[in-house]
């Protein structure tokens, strides 16, 4: 039931995705409570699934890798239904709908195993790091989306094509305004994640050098973003870059961090 | 009950033409009154644009069609026919429906018809009746799923709105952002109403007379400024409009970049109207500058009609299946009085025949006579029972106005009616 749950989750997404695609193939608008209906119901499955493996396991999915990866595509999927309802504006959803379904996927690839996990308070401390790191990253994610595709439709207007791009993606100026928002979300969750994490390691002296390499490496990065955007007065195109390459660069950061990190499997 | 359509549109008689026979409005109830007193019409609507005039009738027992030609031959001062068309039923419902849609329309697509088409109808109401209420009702309905369900209205289809267009995909919403218009002749003008229009707080600069600016400026509540002033200005400016009629480019590199740098990452859209062309090509390799000519705009034009044309097949399917749901209301309201005349009729002949013979069987009781009459009644009920049935379902499948005909012609209902029942129109106006 999990694992179908999961699926239809999935397909949802993957769903919503295509949806917001269909001005490519004829020139209409998207159909904005269509794409956030598909998008709302995979949510909710989403959520149904992680329900269902909490009460299976006796544990939250925030722990082992496969469900701490279902789960950042529930936040992922989360924070872009609540950003898509607040606009009325789908487009993002080109981008982040196969991100939410891509580590979802995975982690349904690689097995919902539940990791160890700690007791009492020590638990509620890592849940909450966990958590509040999760959003941060959706809302990173979800920033980098919106500059890929601020640089993809500002190409196409300096170039002066007036395509599917033109006719479809939402203004310049919207798309800057969510990399805005998003980054500051981005970088107050991934804050609080980093600074619960750091107390933690400091309470109960556990430290995981993998874990604090990837976490500062996303913490800086998104900083840069926030600061850049807040004291330096970035904007359009400048932002849209750092977001873009930044959040690459932490992907890349990951996998190899997975690839070569032994004490790696003890987070995401 | 024909629904005819005649009149004279932009697709085959000239603005010259065109404009000599446009209705104003205190003339439309005044003009269909006539029509009503010369052709016995039962139900009007004039439609009166400055690129069509349509009559829209629901005909009585004579051709409209002459004395519509009459009113308007009279007006153009010749004969008007030759300009027109004329279109019935089906086809003129289509045609309402088409170009309530704007797939008639000059600009393929224009929304304003559809206010035009409302307006037409409420200003005829008093001439309109059940048919074409349900019809203009209809036709406004169509219109919009035509504007929801197909791309037919989308994009900008001229070069005013194609360059609003493009300001809009750079800034999303143009209100409270600042536009410097360079010029202040009639291209510049139209410009700067629509960004006005749009909520832009405007500044316009003339680089010959700046009494000319000054005037246009009070005009569209905008500020007039010299023309040396302007740069210093430039970076507080998010749309600049070109329209000089300067012999060679006025907005430079050296001009814009400075400005481009006190802007920090702000972009900047040109749009440059004027031929020959006020600002240098290279501007636009400057970053956060969008600089679009009047090649791009009208290629922005093109490709959206382009869009809009593809979109045609999809607009006439979703009209035909109208105009045969319309088609089927229209003929089921056909077969009602149809089958009460019909039935009246019938009921007619048994009532004569039933007399005939309780003359002659004279000898009979009261019961008895009444058994026989039972007997007359239940005998028309049982034979008229299926005839009625098949009818009124041959009305609901659409097939209803031939069936219709045919058993008018086979029952002689026509010549029944005129001798005896005046009521049909009241039928109908009563069953709707």
């Amino acid at each position: 039931m999990i694992a179908i749950a999961h699926f239809v989750a999935i397909s949802l997404y993957i769903g919503a995705a295509a949806l917001a695609a269909t001005p490519f193939a004829r020139p209409v608008g998207a159909p904005v409570r269509g794409v956030i209906a598909l998008l709302a119901g995979g949510v909710l499955m989403h959520a149904l699934a992680l329900v269902l493996f909490a009460r299976a396991v006796g544990a939250v999915p925030l722990t082992g890798l496969g469900p701490a990866l279902s789960f950042a595509g529930f936040v992922l999927a989360a924070t872009l239904l609540t950003v898509e309802l607040l606009a009325q504006e789908v487009s993002l959803t080109l981008v982040a709908g196969p991100l939410a379904a891509l580590p979802t996927t995975f982690a349904n690839v690689i097995g919902l195993t539940p990791g160890a996990e700690p007791p009492g308070v020590r638990g509620i401390w890592l849940f909450a790091h966990i958590a509040l790191s999760f959003v941060g990253i959706a809302a990173f994610a979800t920033a980098a989306a919106a500059g890929t595709m601020y640089l993809i439709e500002r190409r196409e207007l300096k170039s002066r094509r007036f395509g599917a791009i033109f006719r479809f993606f939402p203004p310049l100026a919207t798309l800057d305004r969510v990399n805005h928002v998003a980054a500051i979300a981005g970088w107050l969750g991934l804050t609080l994640g980093v600074v619960l994490a750091g107390a933690y390691s400091i309470a109960y002296r556990e430290m995981n050098l993998p874990q604090l390499m990837w976490g500062t490496g996303a913490w800086v990065a998104v900083s840069g973003i926030a600061i850049g955007r807040v004291i330096g007065g970035w904007q359009a195109r400048r932002a849209a870059v750092y977001s873009s390459i930044t959040f690459i660069a932490i992907l890349v950061l990951y996998v190899a961090i997975r690839v070569a990190g032994p004490a790696a499997g003890k987070f995401l | 009950m024909a629904v005819v359509v005649a009149g004279i549109s932009h697709n085959g008689a000239a603005l010259a033409v065109r404009e000599k026979i446009a209705y104003r409005g205190p003339e439309l109830l005044s003009t269909l009154g006539a029509l009503r007193a010369d052709a016995g019409t039962r139900e009007a609507v004039l439609l009166s644009t400055c690129n069509r005039t349509e009559f829209y009738v629901v005909e009585g027992d004579t051709d409209a069609v002459p004395a519509i030609w009459n009113a308007l031959s009279a007006r153009l001062g010749e004969e008007a026919s030759g300009y027109g068309y004329v279109r019935r039923d089906r086809d003129a419902i289509a045609h309402l429906f088409r170009v309530a849609s704007g797939l008639d329309s000059m600009v393929l697509g224009e929304a304003q018809i559809i206010g035009q088409v409302r307006d037409a109808w409420a200003a005829c109401r008093p001439e309109s009746g059940a048919i074409l209420n349900r019809l203009f009702q209809s036709s406004l309905l169509v219109a919009g799923r035509v504007r929801s369900e197909t791309a037919i209205g989308r994009g900008a289809a001229s070069v005013s709105s194609a360059a609003l267009q493009l300001a809009r995909q750079i800034f999303g919403s143009l209100a409270g952002r600042r536009a410097m218009v360079l010029g202040a002749g009639e291209m510049a003008e139209l410009a700067l109403e629509c960004l006005v229009n749009e909520g832009v707080r405007a500044a316009i600069v003339a680089n010959r007379t700046y009494e000319r600016a000054q005037e246009l400026a009070r005009r569209h509540g905008a500020l007039a400024m010299h023309y040396d002033e302007c740069w210093a200005s430039l970076h507080e400016v998010d749309v600049l409009l070109c329209s000089t009629a300067a012999p060679r480019p006025v907005v430079t590199l050296d001009r814009v970049k400075p400005a481009v740098a006190g802007r920090r990452d702000r972009p900047l859209c040109i749009l440059d109207i004027a031929v020959p062309r006020d600002v240098e090509p290279n501007v636009a390799s400057i970053d956060n500058v969008f600089l679009y000519d009047l090649d791009d705009l009208r290629a922005v034009v093109t490709n959206n009609v382009e869009r809009r044309r593809d979109e045609l097949p999809t607009a006439e399917e979703l009209i035909a299946s109208e105009v045969e749901r319309f088609w089927q209301w229209l003929a089921g309201l056909a077969a009602v009085p149809v089958l009460t005349r019909f039935r009246g009729e019938m009921d007619r002949v048994r009532e004569r025949e039933l007399a005939t013979a309780l003359r002659q069987l004279d000898h009979l009781s009261e019961s008895d006579r009444a058994v026989v009459e039972r007997l007359s009644r239940s005998l028309m009920n049982k034979f008229l029972h299926g005839p009625t049935v098949r009818l009124r379902a041959a009305a609901a499948n659409g097939r209803g106005l031939g069936i219709v005909d045919a058993v008018r012609y086979l029952f002689g209902l026509d010549a029944a009616a005129n001798s005896e029942s005046p009521s049909d129109e009241d039928h109908h106006h009563d069953l709707i």
